[in-house]
């Protein structure tokens, strides 16, 4: 039986050393910083100076556990208050609220390297919220910084003074080399580790949702998004590319309408697509929107053929079957309408007329009186009419800002006939309720306008900022047309892309064009070949090399015989930082060991010459040769010989049989 | 249950037998095995490696793969630190059984690569130690229980460089022995009256002509000193006396009698130190060996202390 206190003597770990604690605190932040860059700026912040704060005061002697304790209430409140719910977001928050404060706490061995392992979780967190090239470049510095940690922990558990610890290379080297000697593993794995084809267990929601287009939409919410410079789609036309003018790139399309918000009529959303006939030619594109973790995809007006685990719905707006959580790509074709669901099944009708009532009464009234000024008509002259004099209104009366006060009860009443400027949030909205006053089917479609060729990689890069607003009003014969209101008033700020807001240009300053267009066709590639590889990828990795699409059982093949030559490089670093240095020493001992089979090997403390005196005796043949090759052997060990005879002398010995 | 699992796998580990010293260690006797923190990281890479897997995002996976393999490389670090380390030798100074024995190990490497962080242990003790292929030597200070020759014990060196996540062992068991003195007896009667030959007894020390002065050496017995000369110089002198066969001690194993066994044993060795302190010359006449003629010094008292460590056992008398 141990003695118990012995026992708890080696439960209790050793305490870590001023340096090695250090590099442990450095290896949290280096964790905690992707995160941190992740959370809603203010618990970013806010986690950040704390951290910092928390290493200063605990540098010596921990705090006390009240002030701990109140330090982490503080913070998960902070957290409920930013972010309230449960979501993958607030769970990454708590992370790296629990990082930031556990350095206080952690004073012996054992506890630094807990710390370290869950400091390598912040940057894998991080990857959750956001998979840019910014955060692995951050987590890789994460890495070397936790991998130098864990060395100094190592050198401070084996009481490697400071002195032969940096002795020779400096440490930061020697982790490098570890990871450099790792890296064909890894990456053997990475390409070759068979893939899930469809995920085991969905990925928690975000509580604060990324900027983008919603299934909602209240005139005046955009501002956010349309100063948001962010990629939300790069395109790649297969052919030729439509005008940037008609570069329509339709997303939610809004039905319902309750006086404030415009809303998805999600219920219809499996509702078949109407018959499309095309005018004018097909457009074949691939699109690779940015994760939105929506299902919602956008697709140029109008959506003809979309591929498996994507469906078009009733409004022609594209759904794919899995949120969007990756980066992913999308093969599509898209037609210019000539009619788009020329019959409109009469609950759809019902729906593209509804008005809410006590809203807006003023349009109302001057809905209807257009109605009444241009008559019925079944042909639908008169529908196309009331639309055009609303646009015509527009055009005459309107402008275009973004600057819009805050909107009241009757909101469309105001922008119409008092305020008379707004954005395309306002033209969308009023225009649809406009027509739906007049009796002409209406609703608002969302998503994005116009594009910025990359002429790096030949691509259409589509903002955030991009984000539009335009109507459809539904005519006889005709179906759905587009009508975009905004167009008729401002047509440059709908494709402002091409002017004043291209990407990298400040000012009159267009010098960083050129930077950023190289760095988005990179950020492209990064998409492409890093953060889209998946197990369809993965299935076809050998097509460019004429081979057919791989199984798992030929993938783990493929991969066990990779991985075998990379351990089997490893086995022979293994084997040569074993071997003798000296070729001479080591082609002698080759011998010696050719010897030793038969039962003549050379005892340890037997000379050479002495041994070969020995053996050469019993072996007939080859004895003068091994006695002049012995005495060669140690002339070489220990006398001067000129380079060519010592090379002569290797060839012999390993050219000697007994 | 456990503990016999153990003790098991170590007999069955590499070398099985002592073995001659100097050993070269090669990859067929190293052995490397995760630590606490080994198995802790790779229950960390797992769950990201299936997080990320899951969720097919890719980056986490280079993540996790990317510290995968550093950690695996980190196993081959662990493993080339002890490969190529030769055990030159091992050697120590004897003491008295209960003392530690400082076991000194010379370690050498045969290629350039710095060894740090080495751990040599054995059982409860352990030293740290770091070298290059010019060598070092390391001191593990061993637990003495018996006199006589103690074999030394099977040596493990560990290490678990570079990154603490595996421990590297490999054993060496080198075939040679260390000398431990009996424990000299702590409440032992002062030293027997000298023995002259023809009978004459008597003590002379006090009566006895001072030969000389010399300077003081460690070991001199105060009352030697010779107070009044060495105020006048300045240092410690003692006095020499000069050596009178009367003062001659023998340590007799029959003065010994009625004692226990290893208690007449550890007396005699007591009686070693104390003649040793006092500057008394004495011999050494124990049964089985030859008497060890009278002398002083530290290889006398060597050979006394070796003659007394070496004896058999009681067991071995009959």
């Amino acid at each position: 039986m141990a003695d118990p206190r012995s026992l708890l003597a080696r439960l209790k770990s050793p305490p870590m050393q001023p340096r090695g604690r250090l590099l442990v605190m450095i290896a949290t932040a280096t964790g905690l910083l992707p995160l941190l860059l992740q959370l809603p700026p203010e618990l970013g912040t806010g986690f950040g100076v704390c951290a910092i704060l928390v290493g200063i005061v605990s540098w010596r002697r921990a705090p006390p556990a009240l002030l701990r304790l109140l330090v982490g209430i503080g913070m998960l409140v902070a957290i409920a208050a930013v972010a309230p719910g449960v979501g993958r977001d607030t769970a990454c928050a708590v992370l790296a609220a629990m990082l930031a404060l556990k350095p206080s706490e952690t004073f012996s061995l054992r506890d630094g390297r807990s710390l370290v392992g869950f400091a390598l979780f912040a940057p894998f967190a991080a990857f959750l919220l956001d998979q840019g090239p910014s955060s692995l470049a951050l987590a890789l510095v994460a890495v070397l910084a936790a991998l130098l940690a864990l060395q100094q922990l190592a050198h401070d558990e084996a009481e490697v003074s400071a002195s032969t610890g940096t002795k020779g290379w400096p440490a930061s080297v020697g982790v490098l080399k570890l990871v450099l000697l790792g890296l064909p593993l890894a990456l053997a794995a990475f390409w070759l580790f068979p893939r899930l084809p469809a995920p085991l267990w969905g990925l928690p929601e975000r509580v604060v949702a990324r900027p983008g287009l919603s299934d909602t939409m209240t005139p005046g919410g955009w501002l956010d998004l349309m100063n948001d410079d962010s990629p939300a789609a790069r395109v790649q036309f297969i052919g030729p590319a439509p005008p940037q003018q008609q570069m329509y790139w339709r997303g939610p399309v809004l039905l319902d309408f309750d006086g404030r918000t415009w809303r998805q009529a999600k219920q219809l959303r499996f509702l078949p697509a109407g018959p499309l006939q095309a005018a004018g030619p097909e457009w074949d594109y691939q699109i690779e929107p940015e994760p939105t973790e929506d299902r919602q995809l956008v697709a140029l007006d109008l959506p003809t053929e979309v591929p498996d685990g994507a469906f078009i719905a009733h409004d022609y707006s594209v759904y794919s079957s899995q949120p969007l959580n990756g980066v992913t790509r999308w093969r599509m074709r898209s037609v210019t309408a000539a009619a788009a669901e020329p019959a409109l099944p009469s609950e759809l009708r019902r729906r593209a007329l509804l008005v809410p009532a006590g809203f807006n009464p003023r349009t109302i009234a001057l809905g209807r009186q257009w109605r009444a000024d241009a008559g019925a008509d079944a042909s639908g002259n008169a529908d196309a009419a009331i639309a055009n004099r609303a646009l015509e209104m527009i055009r005459r009366e309107f402008v275009y800002t973004l600057n819009v006060p805050l909107a009241g009860r009757n909101e469309i009443d105001d922008f119409l006939f008092d305020r008379k400027q707004g954005y395309c949030e306002h033209f969308s909205s009023a225009f649809v309720v406009l027509m739906r006053a007049a009796g002409v089917p209406a609703r608002v479609v969302t998503g994005y306008a116009g594009g910025y060729r990359n002429p790096i990689g030949d691509y259409w890069l589509v903002l955030n900022s991009d984000a539009h607003a335009w109507a459809e009003v539904w005519l006889p014969r005709r179906g759905w047309v587009r009508v975009d209101p905004t167009a008729a008033v401002a047509p440059e700020r709908v494709f402002d892309t091409i002017a004043d807001r291209q990407p990298g240009r400040i000012g009159a300053f267009d010098g960083l064009v050129p930077v950023f267009n190289a760095s988005d066709w990179l950020r492209r590639g990064w998409n492409d070949f890093v953060l889209g590889y998946d197990a369809q990828r993965q299935q076809r990795l050998l097509n460019p090399f004429g081979g057919r699409p791989l199984g798992s059982r030929e993938l783990i093949l493929v991969f066990t015989v990779i991985s075998a030559l990379a351990l089997a490089w490893m086995a022979w670093l293994l084997a040569r930082g074993e071997r003798e240095r000296d070729p001479l020493l080591r082609a002698w001992h080759r011998l010696g060991r050719r010897y030793a089979r038969r039962g003549q090997g050379r005892e340890m403390h037997e000379p050479a010459e002495a041994w070969a005196e020995r053996v050469g005796a019993d072996v007939p043949r080859a004895g003068d040769h091994l006695r002049s090759l012995s005495r060669r052997f140690s002339d070489a060990r220990y006398a001067a010989v000129e380079p060519g005879a010592r090379r002569i002398l290797l060839q012999d010995l390993a050219a000697h049989r007994p | 249950m456990l503990a016999a699992l153990r003790r098991r796998l170590q007999s069955w580990m590499r070398p099985r037998q002592a073995e001659h010293l100097p050993v070269r260690l090669q990859r067929n006797r190293i052995y490397i095995l995760p630590t606490a923190t080994g198995l802790f990281f790779g229950l960390l890479l797992g769950t990201m490696g299936l997080g990320a897997l899951n969720f097919n995002n890719n980056p986490a996976l280079l993540l996790a793969l990317l510290l995968a393999g550093a950690a695996q490389a980190s196993l081959i670090a662990a493993h080339m630190q002890l490969s190529g380390v030769v055990v030159d030798a091992v050697a120590a100074d004897p003491v008295p059984a209960g003392e530690p024995l400082r076991l000194r190990i010379g370690l050498g490497a045969l290629d350039q690569r710095m060894r740090r962080g080495m751990r040599i242990a054995s059982g409860e003790a352990h030293a740290h130690v770091a070298f290059d292929h010019t060598g070092s030597t390391a001191e593990l200070p061993l637990l003495t229980e018996r006199r006589g020759l103690m074999p030394v014990p099977r040596l493990a060196l560990s290490t678990v460089q570079p990154l603490g996540l595996a421990r590297a062992w490999a054993y060496v068991w080198p075939d040679q022995s260390v000398l431990v003195y009996p424990a000299p007896e702590a409440q032992a009667p002062p030293l027997p009256t000298p023995v002259g030959d023809a009978g004459r007894a008597q003590v002379t020390r006090a009566g006895d002509d001072v030969h000389h002065l010399r300077g003081y050496r460690a070991g001199d017995a105060p009352r030697t000193v010779a107070w009044k000369a060495s105020a006048r110089r300045d240092s410690l002198l003692v006095r020499e006396y000069e050596q009178h066969r009367s003062d001659q001690l023998l340590l007799d194993w029959q003065l010994t009698a009625g004692l226990p066994y290893e208690q007449r044993i550890r007396r005699l060795a007591r009686w070693v130190d104390d003649a040793e302190r006092e500057g008394r010359r004495y011999a050494l006449q124990v049964p089985g060996q030859p008497s060890i003629p009278i002398g002083l010094g530290a290889a006398h008292r060597h050979r006394c202390l070796r003659a007394l460590a070496l004896m058999p056992g009681e067991a071995a008398l009959g």
